[in-house]
């Protein structure tokens, strides 16, 4: 059921550079909690570079949600501002760097942006 | 709406809109209360004395952050012989705090019973304004012995109400109460407080590690000496125009707005609807005070790229490169019952961008600011180009994805009937209006400049002018109305014109798009009589089949809306144009005691001799704050040259001399001084 979240934590590790955080650097470390159990990741950027790994370790800040609500995050079926608005997702630290970092969470899958009629064609 | 007896005390987006008691008896439609993060956090608020209503001798706002009641009791008719005052002295900032004294004037001692009626239905704004309050989750409330704790929760979202009071009260789950034993010429006095909680699992609160501007009332005091001390200072022999300089300096003080997590702080949009930051309004505004308080455009520029949208959103209008209109923190964004969080549907903010980054580097010398947003400043330019192109035209359209809770009209004028024919029907969609052109081609040339000077690259920048060219030629061929000689208010999908004159042609001006031999043309429309009432520029000209007075976007004045258009006259040198709408706003503004509503009646002056307030008008309101300053900017001619500040006053007679000293900027502080030598008189 995780595997999406898995993926887009070692997808960002491959990718390996994030033009959009080209002027953000720090921790952030995801707290995905189900009952007693929590699994972890942390991210680390440096200005724009990325790498991901599985570890509880002391991060800028960190982001508690359910398993199933990050889940829907990494595939843009859930948003991440609602989400802390609602109180679904907590952060502690840092709240910037969240507010960075969310933006490159994909859209809704059913999003296909503007609707662009047929050319009418420069006159 | 908001009665014009209410009384309004604000922080950021904390504020508290009561009756002239200090009352607060709210209905669904009755926009009363203390609100926070756009929820209500009290909405009944009621005082009485041994079970007696007060009735308001007079009441002070000292300050945007607080004022002062005189009550007495009994019914208006009956409290000349009254043997008791009550002063009830309230301020915002981080909490709400309401201070209670009691003072017996008689001779014999009094036993009271002072009870204060507490509630909140933590109503969302959005439902406030729509007066539908209708919650899904559960209201609670607990009296323990020090305190009242009103609370609202849904799944995970909770919001609280803290009540505490410094001397001993009777707490219920309906309010708290005191018994207070008074001799004569004795008072009583207590202090109350009020804290607002956003809370999370765990009882964290959202806004936890947020620095507030502000806080406590003596660092809101710090703070307004230090902001009105920073800002140059004006004199003027016409002494209503400094009095509304003043009053503008402190509204505008008060509209700081700062957003959750982002650090710095923003023009909010206005009271009290709109107490939170919007892409357009944040924006025109800091473009309007760039000469008198430059570092909100730093601010608010950075918050708005941070917030830049980076994927397709449907619901939130969200596409790569696109600025953002408007962000909320309530519940109805929280559980996407309303898409502001944030929400993006506007078409102009994207350009507005460009061009106040642009703005404020001529002013600022603020290179560094350039080069860190020249990312942001080239994904605007894609987005103008790749996704506001929606008949693939070279124009920027609008429709909405979102046909819910989207924006019909994007725009500025954003109402459902602002854009019409000429015969009064209403085009469909896509719709593309001038003004938003206008911008889209100044963007673009402002960002030859930016990528010729600071981010090196004079292919992109030869690239940005020829667009730019190619625009303003097929504009001015596209959207001229040749039997009306001015500029169409929008065209339809199949290229047809809404052949409507409109207040947007000014704006036109102001952006450079407009064609030389065709700007006088242009300049008496706008102060011709279909156009200009006498206080202003009607935003639908008279003898339009939608033109009404007091139609919102289609017969109104909108001072904003007047100031660009004075700019826009000046930059074409109509001056003494640009001084005749400069003159007649700030005329306008005299009857409102300096603060500029956000709209006013657009009958003409003649006919009413005094300006008629729009029924259900913001104020203050950031953009009409920022409106005298603006003009201000125009009259004086001040304008950034070469690294320094050139003044070119052409001010009307009766407004005598005005110096305007210490203007920050590139150079330094630099003073302006001019003196009016305008008959305006020969112009009509």
């Amino acid at each position: 059921m995780l595997d999406a979240t898995a993926r887009f934590f070692e997808d960002l590790d491959r990718r390996g550079y994030e033009p959009l955080l080209a002027r953000t650097s720090g921790t952030i470390r995801f707290d995905l909690n189900e009952g007693p159990r929590t699994t972890h990741w942390l991210l680390t950027v440096d200005r724009g570079r990325l790498r991901s790994s599985q570890e509880d370790r002391e991060a800028d800040v960190v982001v508690g949600t359910s398993p199933a609500l990050f889940e829907g995050l990494v595939t843009g079926r859930e948003h991440g501002i609602a989400a802390l608005l609602r109180g679904d997702m907590t952060m502690t630290g840092n709240a910037r760097l969240v507010v960075q970092v969310e933006r490159i969470l994909p859209g809704p899958p059913e999003s296909h942006g503007p609707r662009q009629r047929p050319r009418r064609g420069v006159r | 709406m908001a009665s014009d007896n209410t009384i309004r005390i604000l922080d950021g987006n904390t504020f508290v809109v009561s009756e002239d008691t200090g009352d607060i008896e709210a209905t669904p439609s009755e926009p009363t209360g203390l609100f926070s993060l756009d929820t209500r956090f009290l909405s009944r608020w009621v005082l009485t004395v041994n079970g007696e209503r007060l009735n308001a001798l007079s009441y002070d706002d000292l300050q945007y952050y607080e004022a002062r009641f005189f009550l007495v009791p009994g019914l208006a008719t009956h409290y000349i012989d009254a043997k008791l005052s009550i002063v009830r002295e309230r301020a915002v900032g981080g909490s709400f705090r309401e201070q209670l004294t009691i003072l017996n004037h008689d001779e014999n001692p009094v036993d009271l019973e002072i009870r204060m009626d507490a509630g909140s239905d933590f109503a969302d704004l959005f439902q406030v304004k729509d007066e539908i309050v209708n919650k899904k989750g559960e209201l609670y409330a607990e009296a323990e012995a020090d305190r009242l704790r009103l609370g609202y929760r849904r799944g995970n979202f909770r919001r609280e109400t803290v009540i505490t009071t410094s001397g001993p009260a009777r707490y219920d789950r309906n309010g708290f109460a005191f018994t207070v034993h008074l001799e004569p010429n004795s008072r009583w006095s207590t202090d109350i407080e009020v804290r607002t909680y956003a809370l999370g699992p765990g009882g964290r609160d959202l806004r936890m590690g947020l620095r507030v501007h502000g806080g406590e009332r003596l660092a809101l005091q710090h703070d307004l000496r230090e902001w009105i001390a920073a800002a140059p200072k004006v004199n003027s022999e016409c002494e209503h125009l400094a009095r509304t300089y003043q009053r503008c300096l402190v509204d505008l003080a008060a509209l700081r707005f700062s957003p959750l997590s982002l650090g710095g702080t923003l023009p909010a949009a206005g009271l009290p609807w709109f107490m939170t930051m919007f892409g357009r309004d944040s924006i025109l505004t800091c473009l309007q005070v760039l000469p008198f308080a430059p570092g909100l455009s730093r601010t608010t520029l950075r918050i708005l790229a941070a917030l830049q949208g980076t994927r397709f959103d449907d619901f939130r209008e969200e596409d790569p490169g696109r600025i953002l209109h408007e962000m909320r923190y309530g519940e109805t964004a929280a559980f996407e019952e309303q898409p502001h969080s944030p929400y993006y549907g506007s078409v102009d903010a994207t350009p507005l961008f460009v061009v106040l980054l642009d703005e404020y580097e001529r002013w600022s010398g603020d290179a560094a600011l350039v080069r860190e947003l020249e990312q942001e400043c080239r994904a605007a330019l894609r987005w103008i180009d790749e996704y506001a192109d929606l008949v693939g035209d070279g124009y920027v359209w609008y429709e909405r994805r979102n046909t819910d809770t989207g924006l019909e009209n994007q725009c500025w004028k954003d109402s459902w009937d602002s854009i019409s024919y000429r015969d009064g029907r209403l085009p469909g969609f896509p719709r593309a209006t001038c003004e938003v052109q206008g911008y889209a081609y100044d963007a673009r040339v402002r960002a030859a400049r930016m990528a010729r000077e600071f981010w090196d690259d004079p292919a992109f920048a030869d690239r940005l002018e020829r667009d730019a060219a190619r625009l303003k030629e097929r504009f001015n061929r596209d959207w001229w109305v040749p039997d009306g000689e001015f500029y169409a208010l929008a065209l339809d999908a199949d290229g047809r014109q809404a052949d409507v004159l409109s207040s947007n042609i000014g704006h036109l001006l102001w952006s450079g798009i407009v064609d030389h031999d065709r700007a006088e043309k242009i300049a008496h429309h706008l102060v011709g009589p279909r156009l200009f009432s006498g206080w202003g520029v009607r935003t639908l000209a008279e003898g339009e089949v939608r033109y009404n007075p007091i139609g919102y976007h289609n017969g109104t004045i909108w001072p904003f809306d007047n100031s660009f258009i004075a700019w826009g006259l000046r930059r074409y040198g109509f001056a003494e144009e640009a001084a005749t709408i400069a003159d007649g706003i700030l005329d306008a503004a005299r009857y409102f005691e300096g603060r500029l509503p956000e709209a006013f009646g657009g009958y003409p002056r003649e006919l009413t001799k005094f300006p008629v307030e729009y029924p259900t008008a913001c104020s203050p309101q950031a953009w009409s704050t920022g409106t005298p300053m603006l003009l201000l900017r125009t009259m004086l001619g001040l304008e950034p040259h070469e690294g320094h500040l050139s003044v070119e006053p052409r001010l009307p007679v009766g407004m005598g001399r005005i110096e305007v000293l210490d203007i920050p900027g590139r150079w330094g502080r630099v003073d302006a001084f001019a003196r009016g030598r305008l008959e305006l008189d020969k112009l009509a």
